[in-house]
């Protein structure tokens, strides 16, 4: 019919339009991820092929940074330290955070304040909190110490001892659980009932709901959460820049972004510094990616 | 409206919750909100870019100088600073005082909006000059007759790198061992005679040491570990250095290594934990609970400002001051000393460099140095000294302290730009090796093995940029 | 990327989703159970409401009592002062800087980056969730992607293109990029976007309104609880905002409160610890009393990131 061509037209001409428009909408996107992304990472690629003072033009040197990289002590100490310190504080984050939500999910009187009282120590600044940490943690005169020492528990020397810097900042990351917590606790009431009184009528205990009900019910929670915590464990900068300067005691807190700081910063190898930044987010993909596959067999989705 | 029992999920709550009905403000108030918004931002922005805009400059030229002073050191600049601007009407010099001033100013000069003048630490110097963060000063010295002959050597060189002059001293240091003769007289010891060797301090400071019942370290005759400013440089009371001046770090000299043993000693003898725990429990530095104003250490290594210190926190402390030990074998090792300076620096891309070297001429000059070295309480680095100078120099041992930097035993640290990185290494390797961690040898390897690369790459830069040949 | 699988599937009320219920017993059985939690509940409240009582406690003491061994729960006598020296901590010496200016400086910065991030967010998000045009799923697929860089890898070029602007020491690096939009609160808005009913935009497009029109009449009003999670979560990470200022703001009447917060820290090694703490107050106070107005608000946005992420 004569009128099939023109509405193939017109909608063509629709959906020309719709593009545009959309164009226009997206645009500041655009501009950003071009220029606040996309130039910063091809240039930082570059520039981790050069030696790169900032005063000064860059000065190609090919693969000599990766070279120096492998064979640099400090960044392998820096990368094992962040490591550690990320197998330390994600479980323990993780782990609080779900055991909260799961206290909290039992209908309590008061769900909203006690939700509220975990949730707010993970809203203070970090630079009020490294400080407060400072205190709290101090050998002599700390607080901790001070109750360990009522209880009769050994007293650390937690910012001195290099065995005991990076549990220290380990344990911050029970603070700020709270920010997890609430993702958990809205993912615990996602779980359908039906499922629970299912596994009540079958005589279930309360460790067998938890896992084979709760837990897979929540496992895109928790694997979201962790590659959020993988993303953030594996930058941490400001609590040890503050609380630790020079990753002292003995490099012990010497993370991998205060390394990649001073060498960009302070040392003034920008190029350097680019090829840190590269090999850190190699590593995030690599660990993002290695979470994804494990998760195909133990994260369930619900209506899939 | 239903909240949670409807079957809408998180998001459902939120929409329901959002009823386009209901009128968040009066009908006026909305349609005045967008305009209202975008004014408010655009006021912001106006308001942001005027607190970042220099300041007009009418009337006399404007420097900015940078400094890191607080209290009584800082009012003492603060007085120079007003000296020089009353003695002429063409250049006003704006004091700011800046902490953290080494990175800052590295930041701003790399940004492009570096002050005129900045006081930094004379360290600071070699890896500034070779980043071309800063102006070389020869040419300014040249015209305004300022030149190496005027200053002690130690105080001269140390603005001086690879064949420039690139930095100015405003006051400078030198350390002693500064000794509680309280502590001696209750120790059963000579208050007259402090240790003239290392091995007689390390038997008077055994002498001192007490603990309490429970065992916790009540007073230390001498920690090399407090105040922990010079970690780096204990090799150089043994005769070691840390790199050969040419193309080779040195950490690993046996001199070097000898010293780290001596620092180990004190861990292995005193306790590792117990120190360390006792050092955590001291004060801040600059208050009435710092170690040796309390009267917690009684020996202690320090610089020419300690007796400022004493008489404003701690003025009864009966306390003395000679100068440091050293091995009885090396008797050729005496008087030595570390010898460190403020310096002042022109940024490279400070606006104003001309008048901004008028200005360290000025502080230059025997009469501008004078002024704030009385002030600061410290000694002059120039070669002549007016008598007023000592007559009124409130340090009852600031002869000492100028003697020990005349001296050929002056210690400086490495001018490297690698320095920074160097430094670090050092102060990783004595933690480790006071916490008992690993052994000096093995602490002082490491650092060879990790900066003799770093040497010598940093060497090839050089020779890239044409630095060196 | 399973992000998007379950982004994709227009998600319909499920049946029988209400609140889990606490496990079915007898009500004497209840009620011990339910004391037993309150019991460990309020014990958990105090271990983390405990800091920030610390905080506080340490900030009404003098510096010798904030020292002393063993530790005082209570300040002996409380030194409200110390508030007001925090204020004017060193205001004899040289170069100081009222506290008040570090609050206008990061206000300003709160301000600039709150209103830039709702308002290009917002639109972005709306030509992914709202709008058809080719390549639009594979550049929200390189957008979800780029959540995943880490900012070191970014920060020398950014640094280096900034400095060729002139920008370094000027407060533009901290909230021009705002205005530019963010991966996650595209993903954020673009993901509330999508649950509004498609039916409504085809109404209004067949009464011939604009897209602008749909966006700003039917779409953001309904829009704005999630819009003001944004604004929350932009305005807290402006305020708590640390290595941003410390590269690029370089005068000291430029600086933030976080930045602020250093000076209190040794010069030589003697914190002035009570000042700190009661600077760290400040500092804090304005977060918590915001958040304690916008909970509800806050807590759903962080649900929305984590459940359907």
């Amino acid at each position: 019919m004569s009128a099939q061509p023109e509405t193939l037209r017109s909608r063509r001409s629709l959906a020309r339009n719709e593009a545009r428009i959309a164009l226009l909408f997206v645009g500041p996107w655009i501009v950003g991820f071009g220029v606040f992304l996309f130039y910063p990472l091809v240039a930082s690629i570059y520039y981790s092929f050069c030696d790169y003072s900032v005063l000064r033009s860059p000065v190609w040197i090919g693969m000599q940074n990766y070279a120096d990289l492998v064979r640099d002590d400090v960044f392998w100490t820096s990368l094992k330290n962040t490591l550690i310190y990320a197998m330390m504080a994600l479980p323990l984050g993780m782990l609080v955070a779900i055991s909260l939500a799961m206290l909290l999910n039992a209908k309590v009187k008061g769900l909203a304040v006690y939700r509220t009282i975990f949730f707010l120590p993970s809203l203070v600044p970090t630079i009020p909190l490294a400080v407060l940490w400072l205190w709290v943690f101090n050998g002599e005169h700390g607080i901790l110490n001070y109750v360990l020492q009522l209880l009769h528990l050994p007293t650390p020397n937690w910012l001195g001892d290099p065995a005991w810097s990076k549990p220290a900042l380990a344990l911050l990351a029970i603070w700020g659980a709270g920010n997890s917590m609430v993702i958990y606790l809205a993912g615990l009431q996602d779980v359908p009932v039906d499922l629970y009184e299912a596994a009540d009528l079958d005589g279930a205990g309360w460790w067998s709901k938890t896992r084979n009900v709760t837990l897979p019910m929540l496992s895109p929670v928790i694997l979201f959460n962790l590659i959020m915590g993988i993303i953030g464990a594996l930058q941490v900068f400001a609590e040890p820049y503050v609380m630790f300067p020079g990753g002292s005691p003995a490099r012990s807190t010497y993370f991998y972004t205060m390394y990649l700081f001073d060498n960009a910063f302070r040392y003034h190898k920008m190029g350097y510094a680019c090829a840190m930044g590269w090999i850190m987010f190699v590593i995030i993909l690599l660990l993002t990616m290695l979470a994804l596959r494990l998760s195909e067999r133990h994260v369930y989705y619900q209506g899939s | 409206m239903a909240r949670a029992s409807l079957p809408l999920g998180a998001w459902g709550t939120l929409v329901i919750n959002a009823h386009p009905n209901q009128p968040l403000l009066g009908r006026n108030m909305r349609r005045l909100a967008v305009p209202g918004a975008i004014a408010l931002i655009a006021l912001t922005i106006w308001y942001s870019e005027l607190i970042v805009a220099p300041a007009p400059q009418v009337g006399p030229v404007h420097v900015t100088y940078w400094e890191k002073w607080t209290g009584f050191e800082g009012d003492a600049m603060r007085a120079v600073v007003d000296a020089f601007n009353r003695s002429q009407s063409k250049i006003h010099v704006d004091l700011l005082t800046i902490s953290g001033i080494e990175d800052k100013t590295l930041l701003a000069t790399a940004g492009g909006d570096p002050p005129d003048v900045a006081g930094l630490y004379g360290p600071n110097v070699a890896q500034y000059a070779d980043d071309r963060a800063i102006l070389p000063l020869d040419d300014y010295c040249r015209r305004y007759g300022i030149n190496a002959s005027q200053y002690i050597p130690a105080y001269w060189d140390i603005g001086y790198y690879r064949g420039h002059i690139w930095a100015l001293p405003t006051t400078p240091a030198s350390t002693a061992l500064h000794y509680n003769r309280q502590m001696f007289r209750d120790a059963g010891l000579d208050p007259n005679r402090p240790p003239r060797t290392i091995e007689e301090m390390d038997a008077d400071a055994a002498k001192i040491y007490r603990r309490d019942a429970a065992g916790h370290i009540l007073k230390a005759g001498f920690m090399p570990a407090e105040p922990g400013w010079w970690n780096w440089g204990w090799g150089y009371f043994f005769g070691g250095r840390l790199w050969d001046g040419v193309s080779r770090i040195t950490a690993n000299s046996p001199e070097n290594i000898r010293a780290f043993e001596w620092i180990r000693s004190y861990s292995v003898k005193y306790g590792a934990r117990d120190l360390q725990t006792f050092r955590s429990g001291f004060g801040n530095f600059s208050s009435p609970q710092n170690a040796f104003l309390s009267q917690q250490v009684a020996m202690e290594l320090q610089g020419v400002w300690m007796s400022n210190f004493i008489q404003m926190y701690s003025p009864g402390l009966d306390w003395a001051a000679a100068p440091f030990p050293y091995p009885a074998d090396r008797p050729d090792l005496k008087n030595s000393t570390f010898v460190d300076e403020d310096v002042l620096v022109i940024p490279r891309g400070a606006k104003h460099p001309e008048e901004a070297f008028q200005f360290i001429a000025f502080v230059q000059s025997q009469k501008g140095m004078e002024m704030l070295c009385l002030l600061q309480k410290k000694h002059t680095p120039l070669i002549k000294v007016s008598p007023e100078f000592w007559a009124h120099h409130p340090n009852p041992y600031i002869k000492l302290f100028a003697q020990l930097a005349r001296g050929k035993n002056t210690i400086f640290p490495p001018k490297l730009g690698i320095w920074p990185e160097y430094s670090a290494e050092l102060n990783n390797a004595f933690d480790e090796v006071t916490l008992l961690k690993k052994t000096p040898k093995e602490a002082l390897e490491a650092v060879q093995q990790r900066m003799q690369p770093k040497l010598d790459e940093y060497l090839r830069i050089l020779r890239l940029r044409g630095d060196i040949r | 990327m399973f992000i998007i699988k379950e982004a994709e599937k227009e998600r319909t009320p499920q049946p029988g989703q209400t609140r889990v219920r606490a496990r079915k017993s007898s009500s004497i059985h209840k009620q011990r159970h339910e004391w037993l939690l309150h019991l460990v509940l309020v014990v958990l409240s105090v271990m983390f409401l405990f800091p920030l009582f610390w905080l506080v406690s340490t900030s009404l003491k003098p510096i010798e009592e904030t020292m002393r061994q063993p530790p005082t729960l209570f300040p002996a006598h409380p030194q409200w002062h110390n508030y007001r020296d925090a204020f004017v901590y060193e205001a004899d010496k040289l170069g100081y800087i009222p506290f008040l200016v570090y609050g206008r400086n990061t206000l300003i910065l709160c301000i600039l980056t709150v209103s830039g991030v709702v308002f290009s967010n917002a639109l972005v998000a709306y030509a992914f969730a709202r709008l058809r045009w080719p390549g639009r799923d594979l550049v929200f697929a390189a957008t979800l992607a780029t959540m995943m860089v880490p900012f070191p890898v970014l920060m020398v070029p950014v640094y280096a293109l900034f400095k060729g602007l002139g920008w370094i020491g000027t407060f533009r690096p901290l909230w021009v990029p705002a205005w530019f939009g963010n991966a996650f609160f595209i993903f954020l808005l673009r993901q509330f976007f999508r649950t509004i009913p498609f039916e409504l935009s085809e109404a209004a497009r067949i009464d011939g309104a604009s897209e602008w029109g749909i966006f700003r009449q039917i779409i953001l009003p309904l829009s704005k609880p999630a819009l003001a999670v944004v604004a929350l979560f932009q305005f807290m990470g402006t305020w708590r905002d640390f290595l941003g200022p410390l590269i690029y703001l370089l005068d000291q009447k430029t600086f933030t409160l976080s930045l602020g917060l250093q000076f209190y820290q040794s010069q030589h090694g003697g914190t002035q610890w009570h000042l700190l703490m009661a600077a760290s107050t400040i500092v804090i106070a304005p977060v918590i009393i915001l958040f304690f107005f916008t909970q509800k608000q806050f807590i759903q946005g962080i649900a929305l990131t984590g459940i359907k992420g």
